[in-house]
């Protein structure tokens, strides 16, 4: 394959542009990396400077400033943008800036419609329900007036007494809000008014539209994901199976991902998990076709304990997990995939090349997030300087970190504090955990901050919740 | 008690504070007619609403932005080789050498005397909204601060957090910090001059009044 | 030398120095012709050289007469500026001392006072009839500036000052006396505290356009909105010296030669800038906003001019027992009793009409001051309605009046009281059905399937009619097609990151996504994206701004506007609805000479604000922005503050609901009167909204203003607007405007 007209821009940091930077040269791709101020020592830094071609590495002001890696692509001759995760990853107004500037570029992404009609929740909500996928209980559009949000809310908790929920909860959020702003839980229907009031107040304030959502609050569920891949004729999406990522922290962030999403063959369940797995497969494919979906992405689904899927929303750009996800799969039987090649691959204009028939699963993976915090102190975040980092390596394990190994590192305060990530591959879960474990027992990560203190970690965690992994 | 005297002799032995004006971000860097040895102006007027002199212009995405020296000083190097070049963001363009004024004699002598409220971690520093309303819509040297008030958010990690005041009451008399910058561990973010302290503070400012002279260039 | 002498003396000293002043550089050899005569003939009488000193002293004193009457003839208008600036030049307290027989000053004294250059008196004018006398009061207004006392501020009146005035006139309201207006202003200090230079003379103009006693003005020095805070008036009588204007000469050339602030411009421009404004009482009694011009002697009254008092006394007294006589009902009377006051030999001592009048005769004479202000200007805007259109426009007003008078004061009126008898009907109607089906719903009840339609409800896709999150702006400005970025002027203080200018001018509608910054749209955008699609229906497109005064240059640069704009002139009135309430829209734009207001942009108003009345619609002036009056046209300009404003008075006067909303830059003489006037004034977010810009400030007060003076939100504290909007909501906020101020019938009365 010939990529030699292409160099991309790699608008991202740390662990993702590392893997990114990766994936360029196994692709036989030059690319060009940004770097603040702050990130000078960073892995990735150091990748590009000693992978990197003519131009091919950048200081910017900030990773948030479109306008900086718009010039920086312009002026290193770059032909494509990988957003990677979070900055400028599903944001449809800088995905339409690259797609209609001057000088255009091409987006590591689904096309910016995608983005915006996906990235909405209300409208995925609708477009779901249109297809028959199941969705939340609730209204599916903003209610702005008050006598029907009370009577939907009533209808909800009515709704949850008939299938003899305990304690009937009603989910109250904005409609324009998003990150957990402007929600609210409902327990008592006497308390609804005034909450949506509150809400709705708070969302004119904070969003210039009093919409409302009224849902009902569903608890006790494991959280999976679908990952789908396309090529850019939006016409065959395939899946890559299943992810479990139910084990998070208390500000749900997700700590532990495992794939696939539940193992019905070695653990019992109290609804029947193949059905449930193969359902949300159909479901997200059904969605991804009628979209024209052409890139990767991920479909969000919670499972309620009765074994209900719920689509919960759709990440239209590459995820954290999607290693553990390639870590188990084969393509006419071979191993070794990287999701991040094929997403660049792909959005370059390449055909997809196999179809679903050709995708195979083998084995259990688990994935770790290393994470500088205090869990027992809700996760806190801890900051300070990491003077000694190391694992015992083993054909299982691929360990991902932008923090170098030779020379100690200062965690920079701009960022989430993620140092690695761990993917172990087991060919049962048996197995994996047992690798997981033996990963976790043979870290050593040590260091301390400007007053002396030790540094903490969420190994501890991790290696507790191994043994809960899959079960429900 | 503080020894005004033996500080403004230290100060007289160096009166001078390099500045280094460095690019804000990337672009293309064009010169403004200027050299080493020439004099250049900070901003003007009683607001100093009125930008000093332009040092250089630097374009971005089409859009032609003027980088001003922000303050007064004699220009000590100039990058000429950077013009026309495409530039990273934080390169260093033009080194002035700025003789203290009055003020900034004042302020550093001010902050060995004010009561002042470090930063506790390094990370973005913001006033609270009511505060940062206040402070805006009033004049200076207004806002009074009590012990355990809640004034600051701290922000790191992408979580703000929110910091309380400890320390004397009294009123803000100096902001040492930058909206959205990184402040390290210990760096002051107020000075807080309690009402009784007044005085002292008032007899320090005559004090670097009459006794500091700027040079006029 | 005598004593006597040596007063004559200084007298023709003050003379010959105020010939120099006011002709600077100019007829030097007449100058010099009296300052030899002078020194020669001190020399001789100091040295008692001369037989009969008396004599010689009237011979000189003939010779400076013969000097004066001869440059009279030569007068230039930029003369005529420094005669009336002159500290020689008469002022409040000489026509107070020497008019009136006997006078009160009221509101203050001298330096203390609330502001020194406004000067209150009670007055009073004793006039005989046969053997009797007769004593009149009236409410002497007007500004004082004190042969050049600095406490007086060159009769400069700051907002408090005419506040007071409008104190004064309600007053002499209430006492039903007349009031004197005496004009000697350059002009209001231009400054926004309390109660705001620019709000206080809306209020006064609009307080004058209905105040229920005879008034008349007596001009001097007119400068512009100071001039109109005083000057609406039943009788409006100039000196013949003074200067009547939108704006100091000075000012207009700053403007025409475009000077930065502090800046000087050449006399030339100045003189050539004079010459053009057509600011001399000849020229106003030709345009017909003045009614009479009272002669002063040669180079202008001075205060020992004691034959000018008596004339202007006789003027002052014959125009106010003129506008008492012209309220009087039965024209015959009125017709004998005019001609005799119109006679030019009449002693209006001894003529004696009082000036108090009955309340219908108030009624009468507010009705005349209206109409008299709403038929100035109609000349100096170029109508180019065909003439047909303008007959059809008029028959349709005669006869649609008795239907609309039909349809809004008698069937309104009834129509409540109507939907109420057929409200109870149909809830009888209900009442009957539920029990006639009452049977059939306890069937029905019994059948299952309750628990599915309640799952499909909260899981099955509901009906959404108004999906407004995807509302594309029916307008976007074009420079969304070009490619680069901008930076917000807040981004120092917010850190505000560059906006790329296709999203900023398209989907954020202008504003900056991170601190709400607006930048200025064109006025197409708020016509197409505030009101309903195709709702908008334009009228009197083809009154055009013209150039009235022949401003040398000026033809060309409204031309190019009109090409540049499409329009032809800065302001479009039209008929627009938001969800199907619907309005007349005043749109004064910025992007037509600055949204400047002339004699069309006037005239339009007016005609709209009728039609709203007419049509009992809500009225709302939407200012994209105004730089003021355009000084071009000079008094053609300014006369349509108190005009305009007199079309607002009617209008809400008649139970219409007036809103205005600013955004970008609104200064001057439109926010001093037909825009500040309003009750419900609200602005865009971002707006600058003022009575004099930053360089004016400077120039007439000397401080430096801080950079956010003008900010509507500083505007919001000080009470003169009652809130802002963001630009993206304007619609909605104008409906909830509508409904809540306006009530069920948007017209409130």
């Amino acid at each position: 394959m010939d990529n030699t007209a292409h160099k991309l821009l790699i608008a991202n940091r740390g662990e993702i542009a590392l893997r990114i930077i990766n994936a360029c040269g196994k692709l036989n791709l030059s690319f060009t990396a940004v770097y603040t101020a702050e990130d000078a020592a960073s892995g990735h830094v150091q990748l590009a400077r000693a992978k990197g071609g003519e131009k091919s590495l950048f200081r910017i002001s900030s990773y948030h400033d479109a306008n900086e890696l718009m010039a920086v692509a312009d002026e290193a001759g770059c032909t494509a943008i990988h957003p990677g995760y979070g900055f400028f990853a599903e944001d449809f107004r800088f995905a339409r800036r690259v797609a209609k500037r001057d000088r255009k570029l091409l987006f590591i992404a689904p096309s910016w419609k995608i983005i915006r009609e996906l990235g909405d929740k209300i409208n995925t909500k609708r477009l779901a329900r249109s297809l028959n996928v199941p969705t939340v209980p609730g209204s599916d559009r903003p209610i702005y007036d008050e006598m029907e949000a009370d009577r939907i809310a009533k209808t909800i908790f009515e709704f949850q007494e008939q299938q003899d929920i305990t304690h009937p909860l009603v989910l109250v959020k904005a409609s324009a809000g998003g990150g957990g702003m402007g929600i609210e839980e409902v327990y008592d229907p006497d308390q609804f008014r005034s909450v949506f009031r509150r809400i709705r107040n708070y969302a004119m304030r904070q969003f210039k539209d009093e919409g409302v959502l009224i849902e009902q609050r569903i608890t006790n569920f494991n959280h999976l994901e679908v990952q789908i891949v396309s090529d850019r004729t939006g016409g065959n999406p395939v899946h890559f199976g299943t992810r479990n990522c139910t084990i998070q922290s208390t500000g749900l962030q997700k700590r532990i991902e495992v794939a696939p999403g539940f193992a019905p063959d070695v653990l019992d369940y109290t609804f029947d998990a193949a059905k449930v797995l193969s359902d949300i497969v159909d479901y997200s494919l059904t969605m991804a076709r009628n979209v024209g979906y052409d890139n990767v992405g991920t479909w969000e689904w919670i499972v309620t304990r009765k074994g209900q899927p719920f689509l919960m929303e759709v990440n239209t750009r590459i995820q954290v997990e999607n290693g553990v996800s390639a870590r188990i799969a084969r393509i006419r039987g071979k191993g070794d995939i990287d999701l991040i090649a094929e997403q660049i691959r792909l959005g370059l204009g390449q055909n997809l090349g196999y179809t679903q028939d050709d995708i195979t699963f083998e084995g259990v993976g688990i994935e770790y997030r290393l994470i500088a915090e205090d869990p027992e102190n809700s996760f806190t975040p801890w900051v300070g300087r990491i003077e000694h980092f190391q694992w015992d390596n083993a054909p299982w394990l691929t360990l991902l970190t932008h923090v170098p190994q030779a020379e100690p590192y200062e965690i920079p305060v701009e960022f989430d504090p993620n140092l690695a990530l761990a993917i172990v591959w087991g060919k049962d879960l048996e197995q994996a955990r047992q690798r997981g474990l033996q990963f976790l027992h043979s870290l050593q990560l040590t260091g301390q901050n400007a007053s002396g203190e030790k540094l903490k970690s969420n190994a501890a965690f991790l290696a507790t919740n191994t043994e809960s992994i899959l079960r429900f | 008690m503080i020894n005004i005297s033996q500080l403004l002799d230290e100060i007289k032995s160096s009166p001078y504070n390099e500045i280094v004006i460095s690019t804000p971000h990337t672009g293309k860097i064009t010169f403004a007619d200027i050299k080493e040895g020439d004099c250049v102006l900070g901003p003007q007027g009683i607001w100093k609403h009125q930008p000093g002199t332009q040092l250089a212009t630097l374009e971005r995405e089409r859009n032609f932005k003027p980088i001003f020296a922000p303050d007064k000083g004699e220009i000590s190097l100039v990058h000429k080789k950077l013009e026309g070049l495409f530039a990273e963001a934080g390169t260093e363009l033009v080194v002035l050498r700025h003789m203290l004024t009055r003020d900034e004699v004042q302020r550093m002598i001010l902050q060995k005397a004010l009561h002042l409220f470090r930063a506790p971690e390094r990370a973005k520093y913001y006033f609270t909204p009511e505060a940062d309303k206040k402070i805006r819509a009033s004049e200076t040297r207004t806002m009074t601060v009590r012990n355990g008030m809640e004034l600051f958010i701290m922000s790191r990690m992408k979580r703000e957090v929110p910091l309380h005041y400890s320390g004397p009451e009294g009123v803000i008399y100096e902001i040492y910090f930058k909206y959205n910058a990184n402040l390290e561990i210990g760096a002051p973010l107020i000075g807080v001059c309690s009402p009784a302290h007044l005085p002292v503070i008032q007899d320090m400012i005559a004090r670097v009044q009459t006794e500091w002279f700027e040079k006029t260039e | 030398m005598d004593n006597n002498i040596e007063k004559r003396l200084q007298s023709l000293r003050d003379r010959l120095a105020y010939l120099l002043d006011i002709f600077p550089g100019k007829h030097r050899s007449s100058a010099a012709l009296l300052e030899e005569k002078l020194a020669d003939f001190t020399a001789y009488a100091g040295s008692d050289a001369l037989e009969d000193s008396y004599a010689d002293l009237a011979n000189l004193e003939d010779l400076f007469a013969y000097v004066e009457r001869h440059l009279e003839n030569e007068i230039s208008p930029m003369d005529k500026v420094r005669i009336v600036r002159h500290p020689q030049r008469i002022c409040l307290r000489d026509i107070l001392e020497n008019v009136y027989d006997n006078f009160t000053e009221v509101g203050g004294q001298d330096e203390h006072s609330l502001d020194p250059s406004m000067l209150i008196a009670r007055a009073i004018v004793t006039r005989r009839r046969g053997k009797k006398a007769y004593t009149q009061s009236v409410m002497v207004i007007g500004q004082e500036k004190g042969h050049g006392a600095e406490f007086r501020n060159g009769g400069s009146v700051k907002p408090w000052g005419n506040a007071k005035a409008l104190q004064y006139m309600s007053v002499a309201e209430t006492e039903g006396i007349p009031v004197h207006c005496y004009i000697f202003t350059p002009g209001s200090y231009p400054v926004e505290d309390y109660p705001g230079a620019g709000q206080q003379i809306a209020r006064n103009i609009y307080y004058m356009a209905g105040l229920r006693v005879p008034v008349v003005a007596i001009i001097s020095e007119g400068g512009s909105g100071g001039a109109e805070a005083i000057g609406l008036a039943d009788k409006r009588l100039m000196l013949s010296h003074g200067y009547y204007s939108v704006i100091s000469p000075e000012g207009a050339a700053a403007i025409e030669g475009d000077l930065k602030t502090g800046a000087r411009a050449t006399s030339e421009l100045i003189e050539h800038c004079a010459n053009n404004l057509k600011i001399t009482a000849q020229d106003n009694l030709k345009f017909g906003y003045i009614d009479r011009i009272i002669q002063e002697p040669p180079l202008g009254a001075r205060p020992w001019h004691y034959d000018f008092y008596r004339s202007l006394r006789q003027e002052v007294l014959r125009a106010t027992d003129e506008v008492v006589i012209s309220t009087r009902n039965i024209p015959i009377f009125r017709g004998i009793a005019l001609s005799r006051h119109r006679s030019p030999d009449a002693d209006l001592d001894n003529l004696h009409i009082r000036w108090g009048i009955p309340a219908t005769a108030k009624t009468r004479l507010v009705l005349r001051r209206q109409q008299k202000f709403l038929r100035f200007s109609r000349q100096a805007a170029r109508d180019r309605r065909p003439f047909l259109t303008k007959q059809v426009v008029a028959f349709y007003d005669w006869i649609s009046k008795p239907w609309i008078s039909f349809k809004y004061d008698f069937y309104r009126k009834h129509q409540r009281q109507l939907k109420t008898i057929i409200e109870e009907i149909h809830n009888e109607w209900e009442m009957l059905k539920y029990r006639l089906l009452s049977p059939w719903r306890k069937l029905t009840k019994k059948l299952s399937g309750r628990t599915d339609s309640k799952a499909k409800e909260l899981t099955a896709l509901s009906t959404w009619a108004g999906d407004a999150r995807r509302r594309k702006w029916n307008y976007i400005s074009p420079r969304y097609k070009i490619d680069r970025t901008i930076t917000c002027p807040n981004s120092d203080s917010y850190g505000c990151l560059d906006l790329w200018g296709p999203d900023l001018f398209a989907e954020f509608a202008g504003v900056c996504s991170h601190c709400g910054y607006h930048f200025p749209m064109e006025p197409e955008w708020y016509v197409k994206n505030v009101f309903d699609a195709g709702s908008t229906f334009e009228f009197n497109s083809e009154i055009e701004a013209g150039n009235p005064l022949d401003f040398p240059g000026f033809s060309e640069r409204i031309d190019k506007d009109q090409a540049k704009t499409g329009a032809k002139s800065g302001c479009m009135t039209f008929e627009a609805r938001i969800d199907n309430i619907k309005m007349v829209v005043v749109m004064l734009m910025g992007t037509f000479r600055g949204g400047s207001v002339g004699a069309a942009e006037g005239y339009k108003f007016v005609e709209a604000a009728a039609r709203a009345q007419k049509q009992r619609m809500p009225l709302l002036s939407y200012v994209h922005g105004t730089a003021g009056i355009r000084i071009q046209e000079g008094t053609h300009g300014v006369i349509q503050m108190p005009r305009c404003t007199v079309a607002v008075r009617r209008y809400i006067e008649s139970g219409g609901l007036y809103m205005v909303l600013y955004d970008t830059n609104s200064f001057a003489g439109p926010v001093a009167s037909f825009l500040g006037c309003s009750p419900y004034q609200f602005a865009v977010r971002s707006s600058n909204i003022g009575f004099a810009g930053p360089g004016v400030i400077k120039e007439t007060t000397g401080t430096d203003i801080p950079p956010k003076y003008h900010r509507s939100y500083r505007a919001l504290s000080r009470g003169h607007i009652q809130a802002i909007w963001d630009r993206r909501q304007i619609r909605a906020n104008l409906k909830q405007a509508l409904l809540t101020i306006g009530g069920r019938n948007l017209y409130y009365r």
